[in-house]
C-alpha cells in the first residue's frame, strides 16, 4: 500500500505523513457536474488515484451545474457538506471563504510547493485576502474556434485568424448552403461567446476595463461599438433553430456537416472524441479570433469545514492527489483540457491543447477570465443586457452600450 | 360554507342538461356540433401528437410531419424510455423516476390526509382558542407563492439534515398540502349534525376515539376526494421535488425534465414522448376511472395551483 | 357549545397544525422578507440594506418584463379560459350526443402537469418540428408560425399551453353552475320568445357571477405561481422575454444566488397577492362565518 502510493506521489515528508493517516481509508464524498462521458473517464481518474493512495472517494456526481452548485451550498450552509466541491475558480466561493465555511489550504500549498509549480494568476483566483481555498485542476478557455475540416477544404477556406476572416469565411458556407456557425442560444452560451468577441475584437485593454475596472467609459469606446456590431452580424450566420440548443446539439452540427464552425470551450474536445473525430485531422482549432488571448478559466476544489479530524486529512490528501504531476495529465487528456502545473510532461497532448500551450507560454496573452475578475452578481446582470441584445434583431449598438454600461455603473467600486 | 370551490359539488353534474331542447337539425345545431369539434380536436390534439410520435421509428420522425400517422408502429421506444434511455450518465430511463415518485407519494398523501382531516376535526367541532386565526394562517398558506417559503426551508431541511432526502418532500407536501385538506374535511364535517357529535360525546368520546371511531369512518367520501386530490396534486409536483428531493429523490417529472434534455445529437422524439405519457399516466387514469370524483377534487383542491 | 375547559388533547391534535403554521409559514416569510432589507448575496448576512434590493428590483429590466408578462398572461389567459369555458359549457347544455365523452376530453388537461403540458406545447410549437414544419410539408413552403422563437410573442405560446391546461377547469364549474339553473327560468324565456343569446347574455351570466368569480381567483392565483409551464416551454427565453416573477425568483435564489435580491421579488410577489386575495377571503369565509352565528 505505502508503496504504491510513494510511487504516485513521491515521496516527500508531509506525503508519508499522509500515507500514514491514509492507511484509515479516509472517505470524501466528492459532489461535482462532471457527468458527460469524457468528463467522467476524467473524474475517474482522480477517483483511483485517491482510492490508491489509501483513500475512499464517494462519487456525488450531480447532472447540471446550475442545479450541483446550490444543492452544494445549501449543504455547506446547512452545516451537512460534502467533503469535496467542484468550483469554478474566481469568485464564486469568496462569500463562503469570507464566512469561515471553508477550510484554508494554505499548509497544503506550502508544503506541495503551489508557489512555484501554479501560475501565479492562477494562485491569486484560488485565493481570498491572501489566503488559498481552492485546488485548481486544470486550465481552459472558452474562446475557441472549432472547424470541420473538411468542409474548410471543400469550400476552399482557409483557417481564420480575425473577425473579418471569420465572415468573409461564413460568406462562402453560406451561399453553399451550409450553416456557417453552429450555435446554442442559451444564455450561457451568448455571454460566452459575447465576452470571446470582446477580448478578440476588442482587446486586452477594453476587456480588462470593463471586467476588472467596471469602468462605464468604456462602452463609449469605438473598439466597444466593432464588439457590439461584431457580435450583432454573427447573429445572422447562425440558423433558426438556436433557442434553447445545448453545446453539444451545436458540436453534433459540425460532426454531422451541418455547420462549418462552433465557438466554444476546450470541453468540446470531448464531444468531439465521442463522435470518433482526431484533433487537427477531423477538426481544426483556432484560439481566440482577432487578439489571441487565453480567456483563463479553471475547475477548482472547494474543501468546507466539517466536524471531524479525518475529513480534514481526507481533504489534505485529496489536494495532493489531484496536483500529482501525473494526475494531472491523465486528467486533462481525458477532459480535453490542460494541465494547471507548469511543471508536467505535455508531449502527450493533443494538436489543439498544443496549440494552445504555445499561446499560454506568452504572459502577455494570458487574460484572466471574466470569473476571476467580477463577482456572479455581476455577470449575470451583463448576460441579461447581452441575452437581450442578441434576441432583438432592432436593438442598435449604441442602445446596448448604454444598457450595458448602466450594469457596470451599477457594479463600479 | 360559502367557499366558491366547494359549490360545485352542492350541484351533481349529473343532473342532466337544462339547455333548450332541439328544435331538429337547425344551423344553430350544426353551429353547436361544429364548434364542441373543434374544441374537442384542440384538447386532443397534444396527446395525439404524444401517442403518435411515440409508436414512431426516428426514420420517420426525420421525415417531419408531427401529425401523420405511423406507416410502421414500434413500441421500442416506450422501452427504451421505460428503462434505457439516458440522463447524462445514467441510462435506467425514466423508471427510476416513477418508482420514486411513488416512494413520495405514499406517505406524502397518507400523512397530509390525515393531519389535514385530524385539523379539520378538530376547528370543527372543539372550541379552540384563536381557531380562526389559525384558519386564516392556513388558508392564506394556500394562496401564497411557494417562492416565499423556499429559500428559508431549504436552510432549514440543510440544518437539520433531511435536505435531499424523502422525509424533506413528505413533510414539504404535508406542509402544502394541509390548507386544502383542512379546508375539504372542514366543510365536510360542517355538514355532520352537530347532536351526532353531541352523543358521542355524551357517550364519553374523547378527542381522538371520536375522531378514530367515529368520525374518520363517516369522511370515506371525502377521504376518496382527498386521495384523488393529493395523488394528482403531489404526482406533478416538480418544484419540491426539483428542490428538496436532491438527486437520489427526484421525482418522475423532475428526471422527465433531465430525460428531454438533449444530451446527444439527435433528440430521439419517440423517446421523450413516450417518457413524456408515461410521466402523465397516473394522473390520466385517475382522471378517467375516478371522473366525478376528481372533478370535485379539483373543484375543491384547485387553490393549491 | 357551552365554553369548557380546555382539552389537552385538542391541541395535542392540533399541533401538527400549530407547528406548520408557526414555522413553515409565519416563520419562513419573517425570514424572507427580513433578508429582502440586508444585502445578502450566495448566503444570508445581517447587514441592513434598507429598502436597496427593492430599488435594484424594480430597475431591474429582467423584473419588469416578467411582471409585465404576468400581467398579460394573467389578463388574456383569465379571459380567454373563461370565454372558452363558458361557451364550451353553454354548448355542453344544449342536450347534446356524447356529453360525457366531450365533458371527459375537455377537462383532462387539468389533470396533466404543467411539465407534460409545456413539454408537448413546446414540441408542437417548435418550427423545425411542429406545425410549422408540417403545415410547410404540404406545399405552403412560405407558411411561419414561429412564435415560440420570437421575442415578441413567445409570451402568447405560455398563454395558448395555459388557456389549453385551464378551459376544461372553467367548463365544468360553468356546467355546474348552468345546471343548477332553475328549469322554470328556461321555459319561461321560451314563453316570451326571449331569443337565444340574449337570455344568456342578460340572464343566465348574471346568475353564473359566482362561478364566474370562483373560477377567475382559482385562475389568477395559478398564474401567480406559474413557474413549470415557462420553464419547460420557453425557459423564460428567447432572452428573458417570456420571463415570470416566480421563475425569476427561483433563478435569483439558486443559479445566481443573489438571495437579497430574489427575497425582495418574492415579497412584493406575497405583497401582491395579500393585497388580492385579503378582501376576498374576508368576504369569503369570515363575514359568512359571522352571519351564521
Amino acid at each position: 500500500m505505502l508503496q504504491k502510493y510513494r510511487a504516485l506521489i513521491g515521496a516527500n515528508a508531509l506525503a508519508l505523513a499522509l500515507a500514514q493517516s491514509a492507511f484509515a481509508a479516509e472517505k470524501a464524498e466528492v459532489l461535482h457536474w462532471w457527468t458527460t462521458e469524457a468528463q467522467s473517464k476524467a473524474v475517474k481518474v482522480f477517483a483511483d488515484a485517491f482510492n490508491a493512495a489509501g483513500g475512499e472517494w464517494v462519487d456525488n456526481a450531480i447532472v447540471n451545474g446550475d442545479v450541483a452548485k446550490p444543492t452544494g451550498i445549501n449543504r455547506i450552509v446547512g452545516g451537512n457538506p460534502p467533503t469535496v466541491m467542484m468550483m469554478n475558480a474566481g469568485k464564486q466561493f469568496g462569500e463562503l471563504a469570507d464566512q469561515g465555511l471553508l477550510n484554508n489550504l494554505d499548509d497544503v500549498a506550502a508544503a506541495g510547493d503551489w508557489k512555484k509549480s501554479l501560475p501565479a494568476d492562477v494562485l491569486e483566483a484560488v485565493s481570498r485576502d491572501g489566503h488559498i481555498y481552492a485546488v485548481p485542476v486544470n486550465l481552459q478557455t472558452p474562446n475557441w474556434l472549432w472547424y470541420n475540416k473538411a468542409l474548410f477544404e471543400k469550400f476552399g477556406v482557409q483557417e481564420p485568424k480575425t473577425w473579418e476572416d471569420f465572415f468573409a469565411a461564413a460568406d462562402k458556407f453560406q451561399a453553399g448552403g451550409i450553416i456557417p456557425l453552429a450555435f446554442g442560444a442559451q444564455p450561457w452560451q451568448q455571454h460566452q461567446l459575447f465576452n470571446g468577441v470582446l477580448a478578440g475584437a476588442g482587446g486586452r485593454d477594453l476587456y480588462l476595463s470593463i471586467f476588472r475596472d467596471k469602468n462605464p467609459e468604456a462602452t463609449k469606446t469605438p473598439e466597444f461599438k466593432r464588439v457590439a456590431e461584431t457580435y450583432a452580424k454573427i447573429r445572422s450566420y447562425t440558423d433558426p433553430g438556436t433557442p434553447n440548443r445545448s453545446f453539444n446539439e451545436a458540436a453534433s452540427m459540425l460532426t454531422t456537416g451541418k455547420a462549418a464552425m462552433h465557438i466554444m470551450g476546450d470541453w468540446e474536445k470531448g464531444e468531439f472524441t465521442a463522435a470518433g473525430w482526431v484533433a487537427g485531422e477531423d477538426y481544426g482549432c483556432v484560439l481566440g479570433l482577432g487578439q489571441q488571448n487565453f480567456l483563463m478559466d479553471s475547475n477548482v476544489f472547494i474543501m468546507p469545514k466539517g466536524e471531524s479530524e479525518a475529513a480534514a486529512k481526507a481533504q489534505a490528501l485529496m489536494a495532493e492527489v489531484m496536483l500529482d504531476k501525473d494526475v494531472q495529465v491523465k486528467f486533462n487528456n481525458l477532459k480535453g483540457s490542460m494541465p494547471v502545473r507548469n511543471d508536467v510532461d505535455t508531449s502527450g497532448l493533443d494538436a489543439c491543447s498544443k496549440v494552445g500551450l504555445e499561446v499560454l507560454e506568452d504572459p502577455g496573452k494570458q487574460l484572466a477570465g471574466p470569473d476571476w475578475l467580477a463577482g456572479a452578481d455581476m455577470l449575470n446582470s451583463l448576460a441579461d443586457v447581452v441575452v437581450e441584445y442578441w434576441a432583438t434583431p432592432s436593438e442598435t449598438p449604441d442602445e446596448f452600450a448604454d444598457k450595458y454600461a448602466a450594469v457596470l455603473s451599477e457594479f463600479q467600486e | 360554507m360559502s367557499t366558491p370551490p366547494a359549490k360545485i359539488h352542492n350541484v351533481p353534474m349529473g343532473e342532466g342538461p337544462s339547455g333548450r331542447a332541439p328544435k331538429g337539425v337547425g344551423p344553430a345545431r350544426i353551429g353547436i356540433y361544429a364548434f364542441l369539434v373543434i374544441s374537442a380536436l384542440f384538447f386532443l390534439l397534444p396527446l395525439y401528437v404524444m401517442i403518435v410520435t411515440s409508436i414512431k421509428p426516428m426514420e420517420e420522425i426525420r421525415l417531419g410531419g408531427l401529425f401523420t400517422l405511423p406507416t410502421t408502429i414500434t413500441f421500442e421506444p416506450w422501452a427504451k424510455a421505460w428503462s434505457s434511455a439516458c440522463t447524462g450518465l445514467d441510462c435506467r430511463g425514466i423508471s427510476p423516476g416513477f418508482w420514486n415518485s411513488v416512494k413520495i407519494l405514499v406517505p406524502s398523501v397518507f400523512c397530509s390526509i390525515f393531519v389535514g382531516a385530524l385539523t379539520g376535526y378538530a376547528l370543527s367541532f372543539w372550541r379552540v382558542r384563536c381557531a380562526n386565526l389559525l384558519f386564516a394562517a392556513l388558508l392564506l398558506g394556500a394562496f401564497l407563492p411557494y417562492q416565499v417559503f423556499i429559500y428559508p426551508l431549504v436552510r432549514i431541511y440543510s440544518a437539520t439534515g433531511l435536505f435531499s432526502t424523502i422525509y424533506a418532500l413528505v413533510l414539504t407536501h404535508v406542509i402544502f398540502g394541509l390548507p386544502v385538506m383542512t379546508l375539504l374535511f372542514r366543510n365536510y364535517y360542517a355538514g355532520i349534525p352537530i347532536d351526532l357529535f353531541k352523543a358521542a360525546r355524551v357517550d364519553g368520546g374523547r378527542f381522538f376515539s371520536i375522531f378514530f371511531r367515529l368520525m374518520l369512518p363517516m369522511s370515506i367520501p371525502m377521504l376518496v376526494v382527498a386521495v384523488i386530490l393529493q395523488v394528482t396534486g403531489i404526482w406533478n409536483d416538480f418544484i419540491m421535488g426539483l428542490t428538496f428531493g436532491g438527486l437520489a429523490n427526484r421525482p418522475m417529472t423532475v428526471q422527465l425534465t433531465n430525460l428531454v434534455a438533449p444530451t446527444e445529437g439527435e433528440i430521439a422524439y419517440n423517446v421523450n414522448m413516450a417518457a413524456t405519457i408515461m410521466t402523465a399516466a397516473v394522473p390520466l387514469i385517475v382522471y378517467f376511472v375516478s371522473g366525478r370524483w376528481f372533478v370535485r377534487g379539483i373543484a375543491a383542491g384547485a387553490v393549491k395551483g | 357549545m357551552k365554553q369548557r375547559p380546555i382539552r389537552w388533547s385538542v391541541y395535542a391534535g392540533l399541533t401538527p397544525a400549530i407547528l406548520i403554521v408557526v414555522f413553515a409559514y409565519i416563520g419562513t416569510i419573517i425570514w424572507t422578507v427580513g433578508i429582502s432589507f440586508t444585502d445578502s448575496r450566495m448566503l444570508p448576512v445581517a447587514r441592513f440594506a434598507g429598502f436597496n434590493q427593492y430599488v435594484r428590483l424594480f430597475a431591474t429590466e429582467r423584473w419588469l418584463t416578467s411582471v409585465q408578462n404576468m400581467v398579460i398572461v394573467g389578463v388574456l389567459m383569465i379571459a380567454i379560459s373563461l370565454a372558452l369555458g363558458f361557451l364550451l359549457a353553454v354548448a355542453l347544455d344544449q342536450r347534446i350526443r356524447a356529453e360525457g365523452f366531450l365533458r371527459t376530453i375537455i377537462l383532462y388537461p387539468y389533470a396533466m402537469s404543467f411539465i407534460v403540458t409545456g413539454l408537448v406545447w413546446q414540441w408542437i410549437l417548435n418550427p423545425t418540428l411542429g406545425i410549422e414544419q408540417t403545415v410547410r410539408g404540404w406545399g405552403f413552403e412560405n407558411f411561419r408560425f414561429d412564435w415560440i422563437i420570437q421575442k415578441e410573442t413567445a409570451i402568447y405560446c405560455v398563454v395558448l399551453a395555459a388557456v389549453w391546461h385551464a378551459a376544461g377547469l372553467v367548463m365544468a364549474i360553468m356546467l355546474a353552475g348552468l345546471r343548477g339553473i332553475d328549469q322554470d327560468l328556461w321555459k319561461a324565456s321560451r314563453i316570451d320568445g326571449i331569443k337565444p343569446w340574449r337570455f344568456y347574455w342578460h340572464i343566465v351570466v348574471p346568475i353564473l357571477r359566482p362561478s364566474f368569480i370562483s373560477a377567475t381567483v382559482l385562475l389568477s392565483l395559478g398564474v401567480v405561481k406559474l413557474y413549470d409551464l415557462v420553464l419547460v416551454l420557453t425557459g423564460g427565453g428567447p432572452g428573458f422575454s417570456s420571463d415570470v416573477p416566480a421563475k425569476f425568483v427561483m433563478d435569483y435564489l439558486f443559479q445566481r444566488q443573489n438571495i437579497g435580491l430574489a427575497t425582495a421579488a418574492a415579497t412584493t410577489l406575497l405583497i401582491t397577492v395579500l393585497c388580492a386575495l385579503t378582501p376576498w377571503l374576508y368576504a369569503e369565509y369570515f363575514r359568512a362565518e359571522k352571519r351564521k352565528d
